[in-house]
């Protein structure tokens, strides 16, 4: 009896340390959740912000007047006619009518680069859509140049000394008339996620490396999901147990452990090189995905497989299912969720990939949006990569655009995982 | 654990089987089976017949190769890579392990059912039609919802379920689970049942459910019941045979075996003594 | 198994316990039921009608016994569903108690005949006849507790054996009383009582040959009553 008393006593002290240690690691779990939550709300806010720029552009009200003679065309000009006009020449004009007073060349020249270069091609199409404003004159909204742009967009540029900016003292005075005349506006920049890719930061977008990336997944899906299935089925299933198979699956796991670039060596030379598929392509950057993502789904769908209930296999062939049947008919359906899960997750991760299509030619500078997948392409990384790389300031500003953008494609395909899973899962 | 230091002795122990291990025109018949995993021996020439409508308990501890036998019956055992049989099996005559035979026909005539309920994660309905489904034992739905009752009813579960044939048979409760696995072994029509340990997961009610169904289904059916309850072998069974260290120690009338077993191993086992 | 009954003690040690305390329960209650007889037969062999009030009241402790014994084979049926020969040693139990307590009874009757003999002055040497009875049949219940006791079948067959001389003493002694009747009709009474306590004695030996009829049960899982001792042993092979 007064030795229970004694261990109750004993237990009781210890009681006290205990809990102590319990509320401790408590306190680390929450100050560790907390402190990475914290890195992340840092990490988007900072994103945020830095790319709110982008999605912001700025535009020049000018009265353009399509007037044959400053064209160089004649008054019942065709299309292709219309298609060489000397547009710069109608905006030169535009400009004038603005700035009657500004006559040195040189100052016409810092004139017209407060507008975009891609100006004179948005009012040919804009002539061009519409012939029958030759002759007319029109009140048209321009790109701005991308060094107004930043300008407008960032106040303190304009305390630093004139030789440190790439506006000028003459050019902030014209800009501030275009201002007092109503001539200047912010407007949301729709341009961003329509248009592809260009050296001017103003006439940039993400559509082409959007549309890259899509058609890259596509392949990658297409290739590695039937493939990554048929592998972990094969060996959880159907491979007998021996060596071999053991030194496959050592060789499994190690694939999923070797650097990415290793697999865009060999994309270049077997798929590019010895085959011929042609480079900077979707086709040729999802199988090199492929070949990076397949360890992955083999690895999370034999897991998936194997934690089938051995019961199910066996209740199926004791009702004389033949094996293919167990298998199909069972055992792939009650692993499909944790397969899909492996899939997405193993393609978010090729997602996001850079270093192997950095050695396929994906890195290249592609203007135009990708419409197969056999055309050029580069994909949201390696957009990222290249614009991070560009000296001209506006391309901060959509190097995070582009990050939000692609956190947000990987966002979705996490959240299509969970709905998958939810989907598909069966409980038994 | 000192299997290894008791094995020369238990050699010396049983001979032979003691008892009645034979019996006229058997459902299935088996001679001197041995069955190997990898290199270790598991069963050691096993003689014995089943006969025809009778339900024939396998006992014995933990380990001592029920299971394995009983899974050569319908070459479950085939699934085991490191498994070997050796012996003679025959159903009806005919050589079970013979090249022609197709372990999913075998299997289509000797069902089986395990310890643990396993029914597939899809509706009632789904499950008991799953097996006349693959083998094409149906020729429309209707025939198809007539095998799925008769089953059901047979099993004696219908009367609980026929109100919700498309629930999940997941969600039944652990006998009703159970009487499904049965209902959906017995929709294929087999000519013998295995169960493996069948009620060792249930309640003592489900269990007399079970009991109970176990011997209205001999009118129909062969059944080879491993059990570990001996009181449960000495309900249900005609006949009990007693393994041991993958040995057939004995084999004989349950009644007798449960009163005066022949054998000193059979006597310490079923009297719960130190063999 | 084929010679000898099992006693390697179970996995659990409560139920040899419970077993072993059955068993030994039963065997004094032997003890009490043979102190009963061999009492009875003194206060009729010596017209002891003290001694024979002590037997006739003494009953109840035989009762008593068979209850509790009772009470615990039950108990021990209900809890470990005993098999083979467990369920042997237990059902033998059980119907040797119920012999034991017959027994009982009848001895209850000696002491009554006892004292009834005794108060009318009857002198034992007028049923001297019961005298070798008496003792014979002391040696069956004797031998049969003793079989039982050691699990002895041979024992225990011999016993059986012996019973057929008991049959041809009680007639013996029955014919003898009648002729007694016959020539004096004033000793019917007497006679009666005379022969009330032989038919107990007979009684007590057929509850001893049950009881060594049990005895072959427990050991050798066979039930032998209504066989003929032949049969009997042929079917032991002995
Ligand atoms: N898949 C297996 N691989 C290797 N050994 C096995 C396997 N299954 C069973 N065994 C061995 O075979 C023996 C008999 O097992 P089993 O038939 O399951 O016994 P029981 O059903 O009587 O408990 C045991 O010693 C066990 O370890
Ligand atoms: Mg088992």
């Amino acid at each position: 009896m007064s030795k229970q008393m004694n261990t109750t006593e004993q237990v009781r002290r210890s009681l006290k340390k205990r809990h102590r240690q319990e509320q401790r690691f408590i306190l680390m779990g929450k100050l560790a959740v907390l402190s990475g939550f914290l890195f992340l709300a840092f990490l988007l806010a900072d994103i945020t912000i830095k790319a709110w720029p982008a999605f912001q552009q700025t535009w020049i009200q000018l009265d353009v007047a399509f007037d044959p003679q400053t064209l160089g065309v004649e008054a019942a000009a065709d299309e292709a006619a219309l298609k060489k006009g000397n547009y710069r020449g109608v905006l030169k004009k535009s400009l004038s009518a603005i700035f009657p007073d500004v006559s040195a060349r040189r100052d016409k020249k810092a004139l017209l680069k407060l507008i975009s270069s891609g100006a004179e091609y948005q009012i040919r199409d804009t002539l061009l859509a519409a012939p029958e404003m030759l002759g007319t004159t029109q009140q048209m909204w321009v790109l701005a140049d991308d060094d107004v742009d930043s300008f407008i967009k960032e106040p303190k540029l304009r305390e630093l000394p004139q030789d440190d900016r790439r506006i000028k003292d003459n050019q902030v005075a014209w800009l501030a008339q275009l201002s007092e005349q109503g001539r200047i506006e912010s407007q949301w920049n729709w341009a961003f996620l329509t248009s592809g890719d260009s050296r001017e930061p103003e006439q940039a977008g993400i559509a082409g490396a959007l549309r890259g990336t899509m058609l890259t997944i596509l392949v990658v899906l297409a290739m590695s999901f039937p493939l990554g299935l048929a592998a972990a089925v094969y060996l959880e299933e159907f491979a007998p147990q021996n060596r071999w198979t053991d030194l496959i699956e050592i060789n499994v796991n190690n694939l999923a452990a070797v650097p990415s670039i290793v697999f865009g060596l060999l994309g270049l030379a077997v798929f590019i090189s010895f085959f011929g598929v042609p480079r900077s392509a979707p086709l040729v950057g999802g199988m090199v995905l492929t070949l990076m993502t397949l360890p992955t789904i083999i690895i999370a769908s034999r897991a998936s497989l194997k934690s089938v209930p051995p019961s199910i296999r066996d209740a199926a062939l004791a009702l004389g299912a033949s094996k293919v049947q167990t298998v199909f008919q069972h055992v792939v359906p009650l692993a499909m969720p944790g397969i899909l899960t492996g899939t997405i997750i193993g393609m978010a991760q090729a997602l996001g990939e850079t270093a192997p299509l950095l050695m396929i030619g994906m890195v290249a500078f592609i203007v135009d949006i990708p419409q197969g997948i056999t055309d050029s392409a580069t994909v949201l990384p390696v957009q990222i990569y290249l614009w991070a790389d560009s000296p001209e300031r506006a391309f901060m500003a959509k190097t995070s655009a582009a990050i939000i953008v692609l956190l947000l494609f990987l966002v979705t395909m996490n959240l299509l995982a969970v709905v998958l899973r939810k989907r598909f899962e069966r409980k038994w | 654990m000192n299997q290894v230091a008791e094995a020369p002795d238990i050699h010396q122990v049983i001979k032979e089987t003691v008892g009645s291990p034979f019996t006229d025109k058997p459902k299935i018949s088996t001679r001197n089976v041995d069955v190997f995993y990898d290199d270790k021996q598991a069963i050691f020439d096993v003689s014995l017949d089943i006969g025809n409508h009778e339900v024939i308990a396998l006992i014995g501890p933990s380990g001592c190769g029920k299971s394995t036998y009983l899974r050569c019956l319908n070459r479950m055992n085939d699934t085991i890579q490191s498994c070997r049989v050796t012996g003679e099996f025959r159903l009806d005559e005919e050589d079970i392990y013979a090249r022609g035979m197709d372990p999913v026909l075998l299997r289509a005539r000797i069902g089986m059912v395990f310890q643990k309920p396993n029914p597939f994660p899809k509706s009632i309905y789904d499950n008991v039609a799953y097996g006349p489904k693959l083998h094409g034992l149906a020729g429309n739905r209707a025939e198809l919802d007539e095998i799925v009752v008769s089953s059901l009813q047979k099993a004696g579960l219908y009367e609980e379920v026929k109100d919700r044939l498309n629930a999940s048979g997941t969600g039944l409760s652990g006998g009703q689970q159970q009487r499904l696995c049965i209902a959906r072994t017995i929709a294929v029509s087999p000519e013998v049942i295995l169960m493996d340990e069948p009620a060792s997961a249930l309640d003592p009610i489900a269990t007399a459910t079970i009991e109970e169904l176990i011997d209205e289904l001999r009118q129909n059916y062969t059944i080879v019941i491993v059990t570990h309850s001996m009181q449960q072998a000495a309900r249900v069974s005609q006949r009990t045979a007693y393994f041991h260290l993958g040995k057939l120690v004995e084999v004989g009338d349950t009644n007798q075996i449960f009163t005066n077993p022949q054998h000193q191993l059979t006597e310490n086992y079923i009297t719960g003594r130190f063999g | 198994m084929d010679t000898d009954l099992n006693l390697t003690p179970h996995i659990s040690n409560r139920f040899n316990e419970e077993l072993e305390e059955v068993r030994n329960l039963a065997l004094n209650m032997g003890g009490l039921v043979e102190k009963q007889v061999s009492d009875g037969l003194k206060a009729l062999l010596k017209a002891k009608s003290k001694l024979g009030e002590k037997v006739a009241s003494s009953d109840y402790k035989v009762n008593a016994m068979e209850v509790d014994i009772d009470e615990q084979c039950t108990l021990i049926l209900a809890r470990r569903q005993p098999a083979a020969s467990d369920l042997r040693l237990v059902i033998s139990i059980i119907k040797t108690i119920t012999d034991l307590e017959r027994i009982g009874d009848e001895a209850e009757q000696l002491g009554i005949y006892a004292i009834k003999l005794a108060d009318d002055n009857i002198k034992p040497s007028q049923f001297v006849e019961l005298r070798h009875l008496g003792e014979h049949v002391k040696g069956m219940l004797h031998d049969a507790l003793d079989a039982f006791a050691r699990m002895d079948v041979d024992a225990a067959l011999e016993t059986i054996e012996s019973s057929t001389i008991l049959k041809e003493e009680y007639d013996a002694i029955s014919r003898q009383l009648i002729l007694q009747m016959m020539e004096d009709p004033r000793q019917i009474k007497n006679a009666l009582r005379v022969h009330w306590c032989a038919r107990s004695l007979e009684r007590i030996g057929d509850h001893s040959e049950n009881i060594c009829e049990y005895v072959v049960y427990l050991v050798k899982g066979r039930d032998v009553r209504h066989v003929s001792l032949d049969e009997m042993k042929a079917e032991l092979e002995i």
